[in-house]
């Protein structure tokens, strides 16, 4: 490998060419993991997750990248303690971390370097011109789903002939989510008791510390008081109903699973749907309880997501929208900010 | 509908099935479908079926003369298993529904209706019954102008499909449902594995859902050059549309914003592909075998090559049964054409009838079979 391409290696550490290098280069039997000089590459592991639970963001020096062989070990060995702690959020937290990182360094890569990671990654794209990338919508869909900012609807894009065209700062963002999923899903492999040397233990019980530390400095997530926790396009809904306006089936089924969530009880809601000009008490007492879980298989029904609303054209946001992807969380905010730690 | 009706209907379904069999080829690899039928007028779909062979699916159609046929757009691991998740869903099909009722008005002429109340019924689009003011029923007939709409719709479809989405033609198959409407297949590789959540974002795009109108606006008010790289596919042909309606760039530049936003809405109306949302978006949906007949009008779900698309004749080319008289008693009948002829209307009378439109008439239960 070129030396330029070993510093590329050791920045973007989940590409193919760093698992490549490490299994021809350095021998990772137990016995030498522990003689040789993994304790820094595990000591630079420790710090990859600490980095994603307290910054969300595993940050990569110069220095770092030119510790090459360290760097790149410690990649996979953080991949092995998160697997070891087991823990849902850490392993989020951590993809996060990696995929953010990487992301913040992509950013200052040349284009041709940025479509080599993407090509390697799964998330092919085309160089239309010096500042445009085409991926195929396909590849598209796959990664941009989960953003909701609305210039990441299909529909918003410019698409032609398969393709999706969109500017490096995009391009660097999907393939962000593919190295969120990968690491993710990394983490996911089990990993057997006796395979692991005993200072990993040690290395994962020093983050599962640190994870417990930072879970007791944050404060939960409050809801705001009821009013204020109406979605803008419930609201709109409610207020028509209100008004004796007829409501289609999924606008109905939009307030009722709204209300059931936020606990009202069901003849209060009954009585809301009695404006309707085709209530019938029977009926609507059996749809609610149906929706509720009381009736039929007992399952209770949840409230469409945010997409589901839009896709039906009733999705008129405000600025609290902003970030919250399902009705229920609207209204909510984080009042304890930033995490503490000393 | 009585025995002597659905005896018939079985007798033309039979001829037609076993001169045609091999005509019904399910989508590759038939042992991944899971197949639908049903089997009696208002009895539930048998489901959950599966099949080894193409024989195999033959032998059971011929044996079991379904009134209605139905293949998963998915491919599952386990299709016959009856928990849906446990099938395990492997890839999907893009399946597109173009119906044509939502598309255009049916006319006067060409509906009844039935009182449920007092057996009062009529022609014409009447919702209150003319003797006893009780809410009716309405018989919707395939209507030529309808239908006509849905095809203007499906070549949109086609359009965007091609066009935008880069879809190569011969993985595009087209047909007419037998009834109301159209059916759009796309059987290509890389959009089989798009997620329930991509194809959310295929619908709203053909549907021009969650427009960012406000960016649209500002572009048309700066009367920028949009030959950027950030117009392109449907946000370009809204662009165009509203400036072909304004007729100039100055004139929609002196307009206010509420007549731009109203040309806009205009536009979006007109560009729109009216496909159904909700069957899209399932990835578990079973569609109309095709080839097979539909027993809500006794036409075939007809494949039509795009090039024949613009001239397809659905009440001609799905016609499923021969011409040899059949009697029947029919009720209420409003004119309809079938097969290139017009027939009726028809009220309280018995009449001698082709096959093809006899099967019509039993199969929309306006009329019931007398014999031959």
């Amino acid at each position: 490998m070129m030396g330029e391409n070993v510093l590329r290696a050791a920045r973007y550490p989940f590409l193919p060419e760093a698992r490549e290098f490490i299994s021809r280069n350095i021998d990772l039997s137990l016995e030498s993991l522990e003689k040789t000089g993994s304790e820094a590459a595990l000591k630079r592991a420790v710090e990859r997750v600490k980095n994603s639970l307290i910054f969300k963001e595993v940050k990569v020096t110069a220095l770092d990248e030119l510790n090459y062989v360290r760097e790149m070990l410690s990649f996979p060995i953080a991949i092995i303690l998160v697997s070891m702690i087991m823990n849902e959020y850490v392993r989020r937290m951590y993809a996060l971390g990696e995929s953010r990182g990487a992301y913040r360094r992509m950013l200052n890569e040349s284009v041709e370097t940025l479509l080599y990671i993407g090509e390697k990654m799964g998330v092919g794209g085309v160089l239309e011109d010096e500042n445009t990338i085409r991926v195929k919508i396909p590849t598209y869909l796959r990664l941009a789903y989960s953003f909701h900012a609305p210039h990441w609807k299909l529909v918003n894009r410019a698409v032609n002939n398969g393709y999706v065209t969109m500017g490096k700062t995009e391009y660097a963002r999907l393939i962000q989510v593919e190295v969120n999923n990968y690491v993710y899903e990394k983490t996911l492999e089990p990993v057997p008791p006796g395979a692991v040397p005993d200072i990993f233990r040690k290395a994962a019980d020093e983050i599962v510390e640190l994870w417990n530390r930072l879970e007791t400095g944050k404060a939960s997530r409050i809801p705001l008081k009821e009013r204020e926790d109406t979605p803008p396009c419930i609201g709109r809904i409610i207020r028509r109903m209100e008004n004796g306006e007829n409501a289609s089936h999924f606008e109905r089924l939009v307030v009722a699973t709204f209300m059931i969530a936020r606990n009202r009880n069901i003849e209060e809601i009954i009585e809301f749907f009695s404006k309707q000009p085709d209530y019938k008490y029977s009926v609507t007492k059996y749809q609610v309880e149906h929706l509720a879980g009381i009736r039929g298989g007992g399952k209770k029904y949840s409230v469409p997501s945010c997409r589901t609303i839009l896709t039906n054209g009733l999705c008129y946001p405000d600025e609290y929208c902003k970030g919250v992807k399902h009705p229920l969380r609207y209204g909510e905010k984080n009042v304890a900010g930033e995490p503490r730690i000393s | 509908m009585l025995q002597a009706s659905l005896e018939f209907l079985k007798r033309e379904f039979f001829k037609y099935y076993y001169e045609n069999i091999s005509r019904l080829v399910p989508p590759e690899p038939i042992r991944s479908r899971e197949f639908g039928f049903f089997l009696e007028k208002g009895r539930g779909m048998f489901r959950h079926k599966c099949f080894n062979s193409l024989k195999d699916f033959h032998e059971f159609i011929l044996n079991a003369i379904p009134l209605d046929i139905y293949v998963s757009a998915a491919n599952y691991e386990d299709p016959g298993n009856r928990d849906m998740s446990e099938k395990k869903l492997v890839n999907a099909e893009l399946f597109f529904d173009i119906d044509a009722e939502s598309v255009a008005a049916v006319s006067e002429e060409e509906s009844a209706w039935i009182c449920q109340k007092c057996g009062q019924y009529g022609i014409g689009l009447i919702d209150r019954c003319s003797s006893c003011n009780s809410p009716t029923e309405l018989v919707r007939l395939v209507s030529e102008k309808q239908l006509k709409e849905a095809l203007r719709e499906t070549e949109k479809l086609i359009h965007v499909l091609t066009e935008d989405f880069g879809i190569a033609p011969e993985n595009i198959h087209v047909f007419y449902s037998g009834n109301r409407g159209y059916h759009v297949h796309v059987n290509q590789e890389d959009f089989l594995n798009i997620t329930g959540e991509g194809r959310r974002e295929i619908v709203d795009y053909l549907l021009i859902q969650g427009l960012d109108e406000k960016e649209l606006l500002n572009f048309l008010k700066k009367g920028a050059n949009i030959e950027g790289v950030s117009f392109k596919g449907v946000k370009r042909r809204v662009y165009m549309r509203i400036l072909e309606k304004a007729g100039s760039m100055e004139k929609l530049k002196a307009s206010g914003r509420e007549t731009v936003l109203k040309t806009l809405v205009n536009a979006v109306e007109e560009l729109k592909v009216r496909i159904d949302p909700v069957v899209t978006i399932d990835m578990h949906r079973l569609m109309r075998m095709p080839e097979s007949i539909n027993s809500s009008s006794g036409m075939v779900k007809r494949r039509i090559r795009l090039e024949d698309l613009p001239s397809f004749k659905p009440l001609e080319e799905a016609i499923a049964f021969g011409d040899e008289e059949a009697c029947l008693k029919v009720k209420i009948v409003p004119r309809f054409s079938l097969g290139g002829k017009t027939f009726g209307p028809f009220k309280d009378e018995e009449v001698e009838l082709p096959a093809y439109a006899a099967v019509y008439i039993v199969c929309k239960g306006l009329g019931e079979y007398a014999g031959r």
